[in-house]
Formats: structure tokens, C-alpha cells, sequence
């Protein structure tokens, strides 16, 4: 680390939040990491193989009453399928689409708890990769509502009803535009709010590095801050699937 | 002034708005939980919901921000 005078804040921020080549261990040397795979990469494969060791290992279905882990994860499941997806689509595309927005709770969840943990990067701080998983929302809202409404019926969603002729004019575009708009703001509210929480923790911390010791209380805070940090990392979590599912939904279901 | 100082007052701005916004809601949001405590799910999830939706806007406008700021 660099001496006190030369230290530059805003980089050392920057260069711990932004993706690398660098995979920075505590205690451990640095590793060096190939050029087609940077940092984010990593972290999105390690949560594929959490989750797949979570649900594929430890996640024991034959369990007539779930106990322990299974029940813990079984209580997510229904809440995402009852709650968030069977509401906001129905009873029949609610069931069938429960997997995806299984799939989006629980991969968001992880890369945003494993950007907690000291060892790891947040994956969903780096805007590319929370714009790929609003792709896949897009992708339904578009070609979900082609599928199952055809596409006559698609563009019927985006013209209201009961309004006279010379405000469609104006309406449709608005309504088309709003589709785009939609994906956007998931992109940028998951990315954001995850970058937002890490530079708050992060700045705090630098006090530290900057002024010395008096600033020691301020781990205080940013533990208070870092608490807070699991709390929204569930509450995006839930959030962006909450938002995917009534985006989805109002596509599939334009009349009410 | 410099592009840098806009942008903090910019940041100040969209906390505001957003805190607003957000005090409102929740603020509705209790007095509907405290008129009637059985609705008290359907209410908070509205709540969440109408709450990113705005937060959602105000992250947008301090993005703007910090790009205005590396400027």
C-alpha cells in the first residue's frame, strides 16, 4: 500500500470495486487471473457451483417433512412460487415460470451475499452483468407475451383502451418506450444499490487509512453499515424478482 | 464552480426528492396498516414495490451524478 500522502482514495475505491484481472486473498498472494476470465467472471461461476452444490448436494427432496436446511430453503421456494409468481401470472403460468424467478431470487441472492463475505467480489455491483440478467426479463416481456398472445395481440397490450384516437399518438410510444425504460430501471436499481452500500462501507473504512487512528469508531459504523448491507441484499434479491414477475406478468396478461 | 460541484449539489438534490418521495409513501403505508392491521401484507407489499420503483429514479439521477463527476 502506497504512504499516506500519495494515497488516493477514490482509485483504491474504485479499484476494489470495479472488475480486474486481480483476485486479491486475505493472507495469500495475489492471483493472477487468465484474460478471458476476469474477477466478476470468477464469482458468477463460484455462485453456479454454490448453488448447484446447495440445491444438487445438501437440498434433500425425499424428505417427507423438510428439516433443517431443506425447510429453510423449501420456505424461499414457496414464498417465490406463491407469492411472487403465481400472484403476479396466474395459477397455470405462475407454476410454469416459478423456476426462473427461483433462478433469479437465489443467483442475485448469492452474488450479493458472496459480495459480503471478505474473501469475494459483488458481481452485481459490475452493471454488465445485472444488464444480462434484465435481458433475460426483456427477453420474456417480448417473446413470452409473442408466444402466448401472438404477435397481434403483443402490440395490442401497448394501446389502451377507452382513450380517443389523436392521444394514441402520443400513448403508443410511451407504452413502447416504457418496455425499454422497464429493463433499464431493473438494470441500474440492482446495480446501483449494490455499488452505493459497498462505497459507503468502504469510504468509512478509508477514514481510517486517511486520518489514522482517531477515526477507529468508525468500524462501528460501518459494521452498522455492513448489517444493513444483508438486509438489502435479500431486499434487491426479492425486489428484482418481485419487479421481473409483474413486468412478465403485465405482458402476458394485458387486460388486467 | 466545477462540474464536480454540481454534481455533489446534484446528489443532494436526488436525495432529497427521493427521501420525499419515499417518506410519503411510507408514511400512507402506516396509517393504512394502523386504520386496518389485517390488510397489513397486501399494504407493505405495495409499499416495496412503489418504493424501488421510486428509488429506482433517484439511483438513475445519482449514476448521472457520479459520471458528471469523473468528468
Amino acid at each position: 500500500m502506497a504512504s499516506s500522502e500519495e494515497f488516493n482514495l477514490d482509485e483504491y475505491i474504485l479499484h476494489h470495486l470495479t472488475d480486474s484481472q486481480e483476485w486479491h486473498l486475505p493472507f495469500l498472494p495475489t492471483i493472477h487471473l487468465p484474460e478471458w476470465l476476469s474477477l466478476h467472471g470468477v464469482m458468477l461461476l463460484l455462485s453456479s457451483f454454490f448453488l448447484t452444490l446447495l440445491f444438487g448436494i445438501l437440498y434433500k427432496k425425499e424428505q417427507r417433512v423438510p428439516k433443517g436446511l431443506t425447510n429453510l430453503l423449501e420456505s424461499f421456494i414457496i414464498f417465490v412460487r406463491d407469492d411472487i409468481s403465481i400472484k403476479y401470472l396466474g395459477k397455470e403460468d405462475g407454476r410454469k415460470m416459478a423456476p426462473l424467478f427461483c433462478n433469479f431470487f437465489f443467483f442475485i441472492l448469492m452474488l450479493n451475499i458472496m459480495g459480503l463475505i471478505p474473501l469475494f467480489s459483488t458481481a452485481t455491483s459490475n452493471i454488465n452483468i445485472t444488464a444480462g440478467l434484465a435481458i433475460i426479463t426483456l427477453t420474456f416481456m417480448i417473446f413470452g407475451a409473442i408466444y402466448k398472445n401472438g404477435i397481434k395481440g403483443f402490440f395490442k397490450a401497448f394501446i389502451p383502451s377507452g382513450v380517443p384516437a389523436p392521444v394514441l399518438i402520443l400513448l403508443i410510444p410511451i407504452e413502447i418506450a416504457g418496455l425499454f425504460i422497464k429493463a433499464f430501471a431493473l438494470t441500474i436499481r440492482l446495480f446501483a444499490n449494490m455499488l452505493a452500500g459497498h462505497i459507503v462501507i468502504i469510504s468509512l473504512l478509508g477514514l481510517i487509512i486517511i486520518i489514522g487512528k482517531v477515526a477507529l469508531p468508525a468500524i462501528f459504523l460501518a459494521v452498522g453499515i455492513y448489517i444493513l448491507e444483508v438486509l438489502v441484499a435479500f431486499l434487491q434479491a426479492y425486489i428484482f424478482t418481485l419487479l421481473s414477475a409483474m413486468f412478465i406478468g403485465q405482458m402476458l396478461h394485458p387486460d388486467h | 464552480m466545477t462540474a464536480a460541484t454540481f454534481a455533489t449539489i446534484g446528489a443532494g438534490l436526488v436525495t432529497v426528492g427521493a427521501g420525499i418521495g419515499i417518506g410519503l409513501i411510507a408514511g400512507r403505508a402506516m396509517d393504512g396498516i394502523s386504520r386496518q392491521p389485517e390488510a397489513t401484507n397486501k399494504i407493505q407489499t405495495a409499499m416495496i414495490i412503489a418504493a424501488a420503483l421510486i428509488e429506482g429514479v433517484a439511483f438513475f439521477c445519482a449514476v448521472i451524478c457520479f459520471m458528471a463527476l469523473g468528468k
